[in-house]
Order: structure tokens, then C-alpha cells, then sequence
């Protein structure tokens, strides 16, 4: 998931910013995301889990 | 002047322009960053080319699986356009996939998902080649 995050957040990064700087805030912002978003809905998954 | 010149049909510079910028789509479709690559934007060419060879090296290494043309339903065929939009790079998850794919374990799952991604990762990269040729967006 880390991987696959760090890939995707690289390449929107150079998709949709111009400026490096802007580029690694997007970077850094879009990874940030991913990861909250996927161990958050890993845990809302838990309960129905089993 | 002669009525032979005047009959001369020159493509106006609109035409021309949308047809180079349709040739500089379908070229980083079929490589991943040569459309950017042949606007001189290195970075970008560059960041393609490696972001999709990795998402489907290693997409391919986890045995995801790689849809064909003979799916059967919609959600292959879906499979079959994402994993089709990584051009060039489809034929080298074949290459790199020789035992198949395996969705048996969850690696395979996870490697189907890769190669999808780097498809519709290289769709929307030659769409924005595309669009910065014609003079939209850089």
C-alpha cells in the first residue's frame, strides 16, 4: 500500500504541479492522504471482519 | 501565379497543430512519457516512464492478473482497456509474467490492481501529453 501510494501521489504530483516545491507539498500532502485514508477505512472495516 | 499553385491545399496551423498534438497522445500511450518527452518536458516523461514500468513490474512480479481480449463479461473487459492503457508495457507483463496469473493469494489480488493502475495512470498521462500539445495545459 505504501508503495503503491508513494507511485500514484508521485505521478499526480507531476500531473498537476509545475513548480518542485509545489510539486513535493502536493507530493507529501496526497501520500499523507492515502495512507490516513487507507488504515482508516482498515479499521472501519475491523468489526465486520468476522 | 499559375492555377496549378493556387490549388495547392496547405493545412491551416489549427489542423496541423491538433493532428501533431493527436500523434503526441497516441505516442505516450504506446511509451509511457514520450508524449512529454517529445514537449521537452523531462521530468514529467521521465516520472511516467518509471511510475508506470514499476506499477507493472511489480504489478506482474506479484502474478496480478493481466485480462486478455477474450474476457466475457464487462468487468473484464473494463480489465482488459486498464491493463491495454499501459501500451507497450502490456506486452512486457506478459513478458515478465511467464507462470500466469495467480489471484489465489492476496499478491495476486494486489498485482491485478497495479497493472490496472498503471493503465489508466498512462491513459490520463497521454491525455495531459495531449492536451499540453494542443496548448490547453503544461
Amino acid at each position: 500500500m505504501l508503495l503503491f501510494a508513494l507511485l500514484i501521489s508521485i505521478a499526480f504530483g507531476f500531473l498537476s504541479r509545475r513548480r518542485p516545491m509545489e510539486r513535493v507539498k502536493y507530493i507529501a500532502w496526497s501520500l499523507l492522504l492515502f495512507l490516513l485514508f487507507g488504515i482508516g477505512i482498515g479499521w472501519a472495516m475491523y468489526p465486520f471482519s468476522r | 501565379m499559375s492555377d496549378q499553385a493556387e490549388n495547392v491545399v496547405v493545412p491551416s496551423p489549427d489542423k496541423a497543430r491538433e493532428a501533431r498534438a493527436i500523434a503526441i497522445g497516441v505516442a505516450g500511450w504506446v511509451v509511457p512519457g514520450l508524449g512529454h518527452a517529445l514537449q521537452k518536458m523531462w521530468g514529467r516523461a521521465l516520472t511516467f516512464f518509471v511510475v508506470v514500468g514499476v506499477l507493472v513490474i511489480v504489478g506482474a512480479g506479484m502474478r496480478g492478473n493481466l485480462f486478455g481480449s477474450e474476457g466475457g463479461d464487462a468487468f473484464a473487459a473494463l480489465g482488459y482497456f486498464a491493463d491495454l492503457g499501459t501500451g507497450s508495457f502490456y506486452w512486457l507483463a506478459k513478458y515478465i509474467e511467464v507462470g500466469g496469473p495467480d489471484v489465489s493469494h492476496a499478491y495476486g489480488d494486489y498485482g491485478t490492481r497495479f497493472l490496472a493502475a498503471a493503465g489508466v495512470l498512462n491513459l490520463l498521462a497521454a491525455l495531459h501529453a495531449y492536451e499540453a500539445a494542443r496548448g490547453r495545459k503544461a
